[in-house]
């Protein structure tokens, strides 16, 4: 497998991680403008622990999901009372505030002779244990999938728990499933702290995968992009953001078939998309088919609404 | 006394801009209860539009505040047509995210036509300070707070003066009983969108021409000052977008003289922080926008 490949293919596995993120937030019905904070929270966590304290890198990994998992706790703790516009604009406002906080944040100590460490806007060079430990970029893809296969595997237990079930009811209609007595507050608390967790393990990768991070990386569009993959992939499984990731970053950054035009492209294909499929490609119906078709079991005629999550006409 | 009320001053200045954004992010989000992401983007291409024009023709300064305003508008429209219209009432994520996709399309072929970092942009005046006792104001700042006044004044009127913004006050209240009663619903939110696009168009040319440039960052830049300060300011409201820009330009430039550049922006975004976990409907209350939010079923923003 030749380097660019690999190097797309590990783009893609990483980026994933931030789209499931935002994904499962969306499951709850809640849009993230912020998940790009935890990512980049993740990074830096992850970059500090092998390259600068030169702890292993499943520690750093470790400590990059947890300090994910971490921050979305406090945040979704204030914010997860607000709804809709309100909580979009409460998650972007702390994803630019901890953008410039890292702009902010200086921390170095000297490793062989050179400073290692988060160095304001000039952001964190040198994250090398891939390098100094010698994994090959194909390795270190195959850990990205790897890691990758098991949150797939974790989404697809969550679909079949009570707790997934909790997700879509909430995310469908939050009053009728507190009146069926589900905490919804805890819950969505529950799907932040997961969704935080998921992203600051790719930010770990992230980190390693380019040994260098800068807060410019992190900026609205990479949080906007990240839902939107979503939306373009199908809300009604987990491979719905990843086909939106493969459709971005796979089709048109990689190949050279739009240079110049990839933005107008990909817009206009998400913008008549989404008035063909407002719920993306994979959407509930069509997953709802598929699984029909393999499992082979006559169901029960499900009606349009309680499938669909469709508003009566 | 005097540093503190000039920086004061200094803010609402350019507060003012902030405000002018935001009374058309305002006007479309008050009747569409809808985000329209792509709103800086739209200004962007007008501005572009100007500054081609500008740089290759030497077109005069009037030439290029029309193009401004009109290549806003027609961007607005497309947005509308494309992202708002074709999508139902209840699809507010979808539209959001359909004008996101748009931004992309709109600031790609803004850089397509300039590629350059930063081109220079026609000034309005010739950059003279006017002094008022012991405080100095910019003139082009004076311009755009005139130019806010002037145009919430004539907002004003043409909402509670006019048969068409009795319409739309109908659409905002419930757009089901305004349809029933014969309004038409589509052409009016389309006029309200390109009415909106306008005023973002007139404080994009006002913005541009008092920094005498234009840079690739613009169409970010007025999304989300026009975002911020009409979360301020209270969704959806023409008052609160106002007083949301001043607060937010006297906040910028305070804390800009107090902790340095970067603290700007950080100041902003952590008042926006708290004041949505404070108080999320606003400085101007919350009881308007839920209200009428209610009597449509609730937030639409949580059902696709």
């Amino acid at each position: 497998m030749d380097d660019h490949l690999t190097g797309i293919l590990s783009n893609i596995g990483v980026i994933s991680f931030v789209a499931l993120s935002a994904y499962l937030l969306l499951l709850t019905g809640e849009i993230s403008f912020g998940q790009q904070a935890f990512f980049a929270i993740g990074a830096y966590t992850a970059g500090i622990v092998t390259a600068m304290w030169q702890l292993p890198f499943w520690l750093g990994l470790g400590a990059g999901a947890a300090a994910g998992g971490a921050a979305a706790l406090f945040v979704g703790l204030p914010t997860l009372r607000l709804h809709g516009l309100q909580f979009a604009i409460a998650t972007l406002a702390f994803a630019e505030a901890v953008r410039i906080l890292f702009e902010l944040f200086r921390y170095q100590v000297v490793r062989a002779g050179e400073p290692v460490g988060p160095n304001g806007i000039e952001g964190f060079r040198n994250i090398r244990y891939i390098f100094e430990h010698d994994v090959s970029a194909t390795q270190f893809m195959l850990i990205i999938y790897g890691l990758l296969g098991m949150t797939l595997f974790g989404f697809f237990l969550l679909e079949r728990s009570r707790l997934g079930v909790a997700f879509r009811m909430i995310g469908q209609d939050g009053l009728l499933a507190a009146a069926q007595g589900v905490p919804v507050f805890r819950v969505k608390l529950m799907a932040a702290c997961l969704a935080g967790a998921i992203a600051g393990l790719g930010g770990g990768l992230y980190a390693h995968l380019t040994t260098y991070v800068e807060p410019a990386i992190f900026d609205v569009m990479l949080g906007v992009h990240s839902l939107a993959y979503g939306l373009i992939g199908g809300l009604g499984t987990a491979f719905g953001p990843l086909l939106g990731v493969v459709i971005d970053i796979g089709l048109l950054e990689s190949t050279r078939w739009f240079a110049g035009y990839r933005m107008i492209v990909f817009g206009g294909l998400v913008a008549v998309l989404l008035i063909v499929r407002p719920r993306g490609l994979l959407d509930e119906r069509l997953v709802h088919r598929i699984r029909r078709l393999v499992s082979r079991r006559p169901p029960p005629a499900p009606t349009n609404a309680a499938v669909l999550g469709e508003e009566p006409s | 006394m005097i540093p503190f009320i000039q920086t004061t001053l200094d803010g609402v200045m350019v507060g003012s801009s902030y405000g002018l954004l935001a009374l058309g992010f305002a006007l479309i989000f008050g009747v569409m209860r809808r985000l329209n992401l792509s709103y800086g983007p739209s200004i962007m291409v007008g501005a572009y539009l100007g500054t081609l024009l500008y740089i290759q023709f030497g077109a005069p300064t009037y030439v290029v505040a029309i193009v401004a305003v009109a290549g806003s508008v027609m961007a607005g429209v497309y947005v509308e047509r494309l992202c708002f219209a074709p999508l139902g009432v209840g699809a507010g994520v979808a539209s959001m995210v359909s004008s996101f996709a748009i931004w992309m399309q709109l600031e790609q072929a803004s850089l397509l036509m300039l590629p350059r970092h930063s081109y220079p942009f026609p000034s309005l005046t010739s950059g003279e300070l006017l002094s008022v006792g012991p405080l100095v104001v910019r003139p082009d700042y004076l311009i755009m707070l005139a130019a806010m006044l002037a145009i919430t004044a004539a907002l004003h009127l043409l909402l509670y003066r006019t048969r068409f913004g009795l319409g739309l006050r109908a659409i905002i209240e419930n757009s089901v009983a305004a349809s029933l009663s014969g309004i038409d619903v589509r052409s009016t939110m389309l006029k309200a969108f390109a009415l909106a696009s306008a005023i973002g168009g007139v404080a994009g040319f006002l913005v541009l021409s008092a920094n005498q440039q234009v840079t690739a960052m613009l169409g970010m830049w007025a999304t989300l000052k026009g975002l911020i300060a009409m979360m301020i300011g209270g969704l959806g409201s023409i008052p609160g977008a106002i007083v949301g820009g001043l607060v937010l330009g006297v906040i910028e430039v305070h804390s800009q003289t107090l902790f340095g550049p970067q603290v700007r922006d950080l100041a902003a975004y952590g008042v926006l922080f708290v004041l949505l976990v404070l108080r999320p409907g606003g400085i101007f209350g919350t009881a308007a926008v839920s209200e009428s939010a209610a009597h449509r079923g609730g937030d639409r923003w949580t059902t696709t």
